[in-house]
């Protein structure tokens, strides 16, 4: 896959041209903060969490002691409390994995994640382990809401308990966020999914990410996406997703439990750049990615991508 | 029709707001990775919310019913697992007890093994989390030629989690098949026990649609698995299952 721009600050003014210098140093100056010409967007997100409560259990198993919704909770807190502006998200199978959803069926799970403040979740497979009407049992327990434009719901029991997207307002930006869900044809019990159409998500992608960008002018796209993150034959994948849609800029995956060293840089269809991020299982991880805008005047500046890449946050 | 009407408000939603268009550009990104582990504090908010929930479930669930003497582990080498192999023992052993005619099984895939156990006790929870699925065990009579479709599953996928069967790999092929110590014969029926997802073409699985017969045991394949443990511990045993080659790749 192609690495696009991936440079580390030291090299950044040299390779990045003198618009890119300019930005590069007012980044850097504490000033356009202060008035506003800067804004920094905090995105926090979890995928596959499985009913991981409580940390693994320490029994010599490869992931003992790593995870647990309490110590999540803490760092999430932290970073809320050092950022203005934090969007908590995840990309679904919330269900399943511990006896906790065995004997109460999701509720705790869901209750936590509304206690932890997530702004958006989307339908993994198992979360129809319980089958729709398991779901839609424990939406009373949501305080936030489940994104999803490629899954007909309208002759389910979710029919109103769904929506394709929805838009942030945070200091002025604009963050439309949408979700995909995987085919649940032979990966989920017909009786569990019932009269759920799954509809092409490269299709859906494409359609709600343009009204997002040019419609309702969102300065960033946000995909929560449960279709996986790379396959060996040509199933829908984040990566197949990247390469053939335009104006989205970040995908949240999930499914596949991938473990990525770095998030990974897309071109799309642009030419631009789609970033695709997993962060494993469990709650094992929490993925942050920051994103820096600068209000601009001069209207040549809006197509000045690629934009700066770092893998660490700035300290 | 819904979805028209839905375009024609985005549209009129659009024209409203493109007024107000946004001013400003992505310049940086910069991202972050926090592994979640025992040098974070903890919120005893969250604690509290499931201390409760947690209370009722340890009573039920921290019950020790047996021993593995081995670290019953997926991630070995496919074509065959230690985890895969004593998973289809086990589901195999109690549902004979109920109907002794089964000719071998595949109760399960590999990717719904959720879990590794770790050798030492063995608890209730432990098998839920290797197991959490409600899946029900169901017996198919089937053609010696749809044997053989379940058999290609298996032998295409890599490999699957089987008991009573043993047979090669070769080519993503199955080859020199047995079924329990006869070879395979295309032309005679063969009784299979499986689960209803499997059944159902979860996973991918092929050979099921045109059963001869079908029968649910009204076992769940989680309930076998902790019957399984719970009779090798009362009669003293442990679990010790190897590899023993039932699948091998040419």
């Amino acid at each position: 896959m192609e690495e696009l721009l991936k440079i580390n600050r030291r090299n950044f003014i040299r390779t990045g041209g003198i618009a890119s210098a300019a930005v590069a140093l007012s980044i850097n100056s504490l000033d356009a903060f202060a008035n506003g010409r800067l804004q920094k967007l905090t995105i926090l997100h979890t995928n596959d969490v499985h009913s991981r409560i409580e940390p693994f259990p320490m029994d010599g198993s490869r992931n003992q002691g790593l995870g647990g919704s309490a110590r999540r909770a803490a760092l999430i807190k932290k970073i809320r409390a050092e950022q203005d502006n934090v969007l908590l998200l995840d990309a679904g199978d919330i269900f399943q994995g511990t006896p906790y959803f065995n004997k109460f069926g999701g509720e705790l799970e869901i209750k936590l994640m509304s206690q932890m403040g997530y702004d958006a979740t989307t339908l993994g497979n198992h979360d129809f382990d319980n089958g729709v009407e398991g779901f839609y049992k424990q939406l009373p327990h949501a305080n936030f809401p489940v994104l999803i434009a490629n899954y007909d719901l309208s002759n389910t029991q979710l029919s109103k308990s769904t929506q394709p997207f929805k838009i942030f307002k945070k200091a002025g930006l604009k963050i439309g966020v949408f979700g995909l869900g995987i085919e649940l044809k032979g990966l989920v019990d017909p009786k569990n999914y019932g009269e759920t159409q799954y509809l092409n998500p490269i299709v859906k992608a494409n359609e709600t990410a343009s009204i997002l960008k040019n419609g309702y002018k969102c300065d960033l796209v946000i995909c929560l996406s449960h279709l996986g993150y790379r396959y060996r034959d040509n199933a829908v994948s984040d990566q197949v997703l990247a390469k053939n849609t335009r104006n989205i800029d970040l995908i949240i995956g999930g499914h596949t439990h991938s473990f990525m060293d770095v998030p990974e840089d897309v071109k799309n269809l642009d030419n631009k750049i789609t970033t695709i991020n997993q962060v494993g299982f469990a709650g094992i991880n929490l993925g942050r990615i920051d994103y820096y805008f600068e209000a601009y005047k001069d209207k040549k500046m809006k197509f000045g991508t690629p934009y700066l890449i770092n893998n660490k946050l700035d300290s | 029709m819904q979805h028209t009407k839905r375009l024609l408000l985005y549209t009129i939603s659009i024209a409203l707001l493109s007024a107000c268009s946004s001013k400003y550009a992505l310049v940086k990104s910069n991202r972050e990775e926090y592994n979640i582990n025992n040098s974070l504090a903890v919120d005893s908010t969250i604690i509290k919310t499931y201390l409760p929930y947690k209370a009722e479930l340890d009573k039920e669930m921290n019950q020790v019913i047996g021993y593995t003497d081995v670290t019953l582990s997926k991630s070995s080498n496919l074509p065959e697992s230690v985890l895969g192999n004593f998973f289809a023992d086990a589901v195999l052993n109690q549902a004979k007890r109920i109907d002794p005619n089964i000719d071998f099984a595949i109760p399960t895939t590999n990717g719904g093994i959720r879990n590794d156990i770790a050798k030492g006790e063995i608890t209730v929870s432990k098998v839920f989390e290797l197991m959490p699925f409600e899946n029900e065990t169901v017996i198919f009579t089937l053609k010696g030629s749809d044997v053989l479709d379940v058999l290609k599953f298996i032998a295409s996928s890599g490999g699957q989690p089987v008991a009573g069967v043993k047979m090669k790999i070769d080519n993503k092929l199955p080859k020199d098949i047995f079924i329990g110590d006869k070879a395979f014969d295309v032309n005679k029926n063969y009784v299979v026990l499986t689960s209803d997802y499997i059944a159902s073409g979860g996973d991918g699985t092929t050979g099921f649609s045109k059963p001869i017969a079908k029968k649910v045991l009204g076992l769940k394949v989680r309930d076998a698995l902790l019957q399984e443990i719970k009779q090798l511990n009362a009669n003293g045993k442990r679990v010790n299952t190897t590899l023993d080659g039932r699948i091998a790749k040419n």
